[in-house]
């Protein structure tokens, strides 16, 4: 497998809470999802990855490379795409300005902008309100320009913080297509606590609680745990609450 | 929409007197991304063109990117430099009418408040997302800050020029006019809110105003005491070393945006 994440022993503390601890995990291509309750560290963990936030200790490799030493850093930040849990708009750009925004501050060659902002809404469905100014636009619309944004550099390693929060059914089912096929030319990385989505389609998942991975395998895997006095309504549910009783 | 099969027999005898089979052969002929060009008519329809402005940023910083990072400053948008300079118009007549120099004792506040609202994530909504890209928050924060306050300063002197208040006044209060910015930003940053920092911007400048007023009975001697120079320039030297200090990439895990 090749591996295009790799965290070893990642401890990322807040005043005396340790957000993260000690966390090790590897990664390759396809869609990962990370599973856990509110609070259990998983956004601070994509925050790392997105490299926004430094580790307090242990190592990091992104995309082969240390995020530490600022060129290496200024490379993977060119090859990734994130879509913070709560992504900030600028009411009065439009669909397109705010995507091409971001596509000009990736430093994506000044040619392929256009052509790579216009490819990225049209993959998020919004070709009808590209010209359409954000206060304009609903929740779920929100969410697609911000996943729109992500993707405009076809990168090579996407951090989505529960990017289905706001989509309605439909919308998601189409996101889990676009993510399908991200997923084949680099490497997903999905938080969310919507295990559904984790079902539908991620090759891999592991389960954060308090700051630590308690479970790193396959959604069968994780199924496999369920047992039928496991609180939750479908087997991976039940899964899911089964290791979590476990651990605690 | 189903396409209709194509029925064009492949002869030559039939390419020879057909415009639609003679039209098609020559697009592939010409080895045409369709796709592409599709995408620069939508981006064509879609997409304001970039104003001459942006062009030459983009140049003159060698980067598109912080171009339009710049251009979407609050305190550099048409309205605001406009607020600006019609502040500073009424202290053009407050200075004729009563003899005092509002306009140096103006600038400083204004050019804060004007830096305050420069960066950061009080200021920018997608804070969070620009710390994860190539273009470094620090360089964007030095290219706003740096922009905002030359353009604070050409609107004073202009007006310091109007008012007839250039000399001596003039050279004054560029010198408080820098310790108030670089206040009005750390504070900013430190706070992430813009509008604490304005407070601090002018709170800190009335205060040293009042003062000067008290200890010397002029208006004026919070820009003309030379004893004051010091202090503004030791202010501005010490809040700049801490908002370099707050944007340095290396000092991420510090700075801790939440």
């Amino acid at each position: 497998m090749t591996v295009l994440v790799q965290l070893t022993d990642i401890t990322r503390r807040f005043g005396l809470t340790e957000a993260l601890k000690e966390v090790s995990l590897m990664v390759g291509p396809g869609v990962f999802g990370l599973l856990g309750p509110n609070g259990a560290g998983k956004t601070t963990l994509l925050r790392v990855l997105a490299t926004v936030l430094e580790p307090d200790e242990g190592r990091l490799r992104l995309l082969g490379r240390d995020p530490a030493d600022r060129e290496a850093r200024r490379e993977i930040r060119r090859r990734l795409g994130y879509l913070p849990q709560s992504l900030g708009f600028y009411p009065d750009f439009t669909v397109f300005e705010f995507v091409e925004y971001f596509a000009l501050l990736k430093e994506m060659a000044p040619e392929q902008v256009r052509p790579a902002v216009v490819r990225a809404i049209e993959r998020v469905g919004l070709d009808d309100r590209a010209r359409a100014q954000l206060k304009t636009l609903s929740g779920g619309m929100l969410r697609r320009v911000g996943i729109a944004q992500a993707i405009v550099n076809d990168p090579a390693l996407l951090l989505l913080d529960e990017p289905t929060a706001g989509l309605d059914p439909e919308q998601r089912v189409q996101f889990r297509a676009l993510l399908r096929e991200i997923g084949a030319q680099g490497t997903v990385i999905v938080s969310t606590h919507l295990v559904e989505d984790v079902a539908a389609v991620c090759s891999d998942v592991a389960l954060i609680d308090r700051g630590r991975i308690v479970f790193r395998g396959t959604p069968a895997e994780l199924v496999a745990h369920g047992a039928d006095e496991a609180v939750g309504d479908t087997p991976l549910e039940k899964g899911y609450t089964a290791v979590l009783a476990g651990v605690r | 929409m189903d396409k209709q099969p194509d029925t064009h027999p492949q002869d030559e005898h039939h390419i020879a007197g057909c415009a639609t089979c003679q039209a098609r052969f020559a697009l592939e002929g010409l080895d045409v991304n369709l796709e592409r060009v599709w995408q620069g008519v939508v981006a064509g329809v879609w997409s304001r063109p970039v104003s001459r402005t942006e062009r030459l940023l983009g140049s003159l910083l060698h980067s598109p990117g912080l171009a339009r990072a710049l251009l979407t400053t609050p305190s550099l948008l048409p309205s605001w430099l406009l607020a600006t300079a019609a502040v500073l118009t009424v202290g053009v007549f407050f200075t004729y009418s009563t003899g005092q120099p509002w306009v140096a004792l103006l600038a400083p506040a204004l050019a804060g408040a004007s830096i305050a609202y420069a960066y950061g994530p009080g200021i920018d909504p997608a804070f969070e997302l620009a710390q994860s890209l190539p273009v470094s928050h620090r360089t964007v924060l030095l290219v706003r800050a740096f922009t905002v306050f030359a353009l604070n300063a050409l609107l004073g002197l202009a007006a310091s020029l109007v008012a007839g208040e250039l000399s001596l006044l003039t050279a004054s209060w560029l010198i408080p006019m820098s310790a108030v910015s670089a206040l009005a930003l750390t504070i900013s940053l430190l706070s992430h809110s813009a509008n604490t920092g304005v407070f601090a911007a002018f709170s800190g400048w009335a205060l040293i105003v009042l003062g000067g007023r008290v200890a010397t009975e002029q208006w004026a001697a919070a820009v003309t005491d030379a004893t004051l120079m010091p202090f503004y320039l030791l202010v501005a030297a010490l809040m700049t070393v801490v908002i370099l200090r707050l944007a340095d990439e290396s000092d991420r895990r510090k700075a801790n945006w939440r």
